[in-house]
């Protein structure tokens, strides 16, 4: 039989015993835990990775390799058939490319839900309670400040661009709060699965939200989803979330909208050039900022990290994915 | 027949026409001076006699002091009721005003919700370590040259919530949203409906086997540093504390000890014991979200809790009776 080594880009910090233990189904383990993008490339060339049939790409791995685009798995060693990647989401792979090369992409959904879920619900109390004015004029032992009073959620309207997993589980948060929720998606969910959840076109949920949640995927179609003409298009004093990805929101444009106060308060864990915030975000008190740490916990690390590796063993021992990429699962994908 | 007066102590900043309304049924007034002594002045020289009902807020305390003995027994005789606008009315000294027949209301109900968003947003912020990132993000360093500690998810963790009332059981139903188990202790254990499926303990077994505890109790004698040295000892090692009740019932002092040992690995906290001065073991830890009593501070809560206030008032002047008059009082 062929072999079938296994490659580990980046670190598994969780998981570390259950990584070595790959042995057991992957003919040879091997790890580029730090470097460039032209040293790994090298490598790759000089045939370094003999063999490997899966590679591991872990969530800090891009600043080593750069994106996974034509030019790099062009370089990839011709035996490779499957990329598991850590993270829920993947706009720094060019799956096209990779679906022509026959290779399968795999990335972590579900097991980021929950932490992702509770980053929003923390951003958009803090967004409608005002509490980065406050949150400074603490540290700085000037007690309130000049402190506006925030705005309960009780009673207002969520609305989640986005039905996935972490937009579902928003909103099954936010109900506890009191809001009443509405959302777009591509289509719309069946009846059971929306929760009392009402579906909107995406011009009725930029006009009647009084919160905004991102929590869509980031693709050529989503870039810059929010510009000028959406929030344009919003209530006065709405409120904007976005746990997703950064380039969802023209960054500028958001800034402009934070001045005038057309979009009252903003919570962000996510940013167009990230770890690049623009300055505009920096100055304003009426946003709150983290620095995309969504899925920042042990339990929930540790589960993406063992989804990865749980792919990558079904890939190396039967060829399959467990938790392919959607674009990936249609007809025409074959090996 | 002279009109009864109506004393406001501190501002209304909402409910203006329903406030403005009262003078329909009593004469409103307010004090001239703006000091205690002044206050107690007026009080003695006779200058408040004809107040039948007072309506103060908790801000009111910086110019009056608290309602201890020695102000409530100068007050005149014609005073039959206390309105204050809050939940916590540990200001006031209930026992002194019962035995002066002067009944006290509070304003329960309309602080529950944005008490518990604060509080859940506050074992958000402490469990997932999120104060540590928030700053090194401001400081330009984006999460930190060292990594920021990371948190824990509140999913399946234990929330203690020490104090069933309305804020505790509002607390409850947002908790489980995020999948926590909940165990609670309490004067007197709440039947099955109220308790909406919480574990009932005891003080000590809460203690014990709680992941988070959350602060939920009114402060009175009883419960003045309720949480001290010995029971930082019987939590776990890494529990979370979040405080949105009053500050003296944790013994700051111990806190800041339990989180320099790290048994307490953090803490979300909006009130402190002598706020507005705050421990400096907890302004200099970086791991601990601190928030300046601003548990109520929203404009929809704010408005509703001036409307109760008001309501009370008028309950007082139309009926005799007030409409929440405070637990300790409700035989007297």
């Amino acid at each position: 039989m062929a072999q079938r080594a296994a490659l580990l880009i980046g670190g598994v910090t969780h998981a570390q015993k259950e990584w070595k233990e790959s042995s057991q189904f992957a003919s040879q383990l091997y790890e580029y835990p730090d470097g460039t993008r032209e040293d790994f490339i090298s490598k790759c060339k000089q045939g370094v990775f003999k063999d490997v049939f899966a590679l591991y790409r872990s969530n800090d791995s891009n600043k080593i390799t750069g994106n996974f685009d034509a030019e790099l798995l062009d370089a990839l060693p011709k035996s490779l058939r499957f990329i598991c990647h850590n993270g829920a989401g993947y706009d720094n792979i060019d799956i096209p490319a990779c679906t022509q090369r026959g290779i399968l992409v795999s990335s972590t959904p579900i097991a980021v839900n929950d932490a992702t879920a509770d980053v929003a619900i923390f951003l958009m109390l803090g967004a409608l309670r005002n509490i980065t004015q406050v949150f400074d004029s603490v540290r700085q032992g000037k007690w309130r400040g000049n402190f506006q009073l925030g705005h309960d959620p009780k009673n207002k309207v969520l609305g989640i661009l986005g039905m996935g997993g972490i937009g579902s589980a928003v909103a099954h948060r936010a109900k506890a709060f009191g809001m009443r929720i509405q959302y777009h998606n591509r289509h719309q969910l069946p009846a059971e699965e929306e929760d009392g959840a009402k579906y909107v076109t995406f011009e009725e949920l930029l006009k009647t939200s009084d919160v905004l949640s991102l929590n869509l995927s980031l693709n050529s179609s989503t870039r810059h989803i929010i510009a000028k003409p959406q929030f344009d298009a919003m209530k006065d004093g709405v409120i904007i979330i976005n746990t997703a990805r950064g380039l969802l929101i023209d960054e500028a444009a958001l800034v402009d909208a934070l001045k005038s106060r057309k979009v009252w308060t903003a919570g962000l864990d996510v940013f167009e050039e990230e770890p690049k915030i623009h300055p505009g975000l920096l100055e304003a008190d009426n946003v709150v900022l983290l620095p995309h740490i969504g899925t920042g916990t042990f339990e929930t690390q540790r589960d993406m990290e063992l989804l990865v590796l749980d792919n990558l063993k079904s890939a190396i021992k039967e060829e399959k994915l467990l938790t392919q990429v959607p674009e990936q699962k249609k007809p025409k994908a074959h090996i | 027949m002279k009109r009864a007066k109506v004393l406001l102590l501190g501002e209304i900043e909402h409910a203006h026409e329903s406030w403005n309304s009262l003078s329909n049924l009593a004469t409103l007034t307010n004090p001239k001076t703006h000091t205690r002594t002044g206050f107690l002045k007026e009080c003695k020289d006779g200058e408040m006699d004809g107040v039948l009902v007072i309506y103060r807020t908790f801000a009111s305390v910086e110019f009056t002091g608290r309602f201890d003995e020695e102000l409530i027994n100068v007050l005149p005789a014609t005073v039959r009721f206390i309105c204050h606008n809050g939940a916590g009315y540990d200001q006031v000294d209930v026992n002194a005003c019962t035995r002066r027949g002067i009944k006290v209301s509070n304003t329960p109900s309309a602080v529950n919700d944005s008490t518990a968003d604060m509080n859940m947003f506050l074992i958000l912020g402490a469990l997932r370590r999120l104060n540590t990132s928030m700053t090194s993000l401001r400081a330009g360093k984006w999460r930190g040259n060292v990594a920021p500690p990371l948190g824990h998810n509140p999913e399946g963790k234990t929330l203690g919530i020490l104090g069933m009332g309305g804020i505790g059981r509002n607390l409850r139903e947002k908790a489980v949203a995020f999948g926590m188990r909940i165990v609670y202790h309490n004067r007197n254990r709440l039947s099955e409906e109220l308790a909406g499926g919480a574990e009932y303990a005891s003080f000590e077994h809460l203690l014990r086997l709680s992941d988070v505890i959350s602060l939920n109790l009114p402060l009175n004698n009883e419960t003045r540093h309720k949480i001290s040295t010995r029971e930082f000892s019987l939590m776990k090692k890494g529990v979370v504390i979040v405080n949105t009740a009053r500050g003296a019932v944790i013994d700051e002092g111990a806190l800041v000890q339990a989180l320099e040992s790290g048994h307490v690995a953090s803490a979300g906290l909006d009130v402190y014991e002598d706020e507005p001065i705050i421990h400096p073991g907890l302004l200099a830890n970086p791991h601990v979200m601190l928030l300046p009593h601003m548990g109520t501070w929203t404009v929809e809560t704010q408005t509703a809790m001036e409307e109760c206030n008001i309501e009370n008032v008028r309950s007082a002047l139309e009926t005799g009776c007030l409409k929440s008059i405070v637990p300790e009082q409700t035989h007297a």
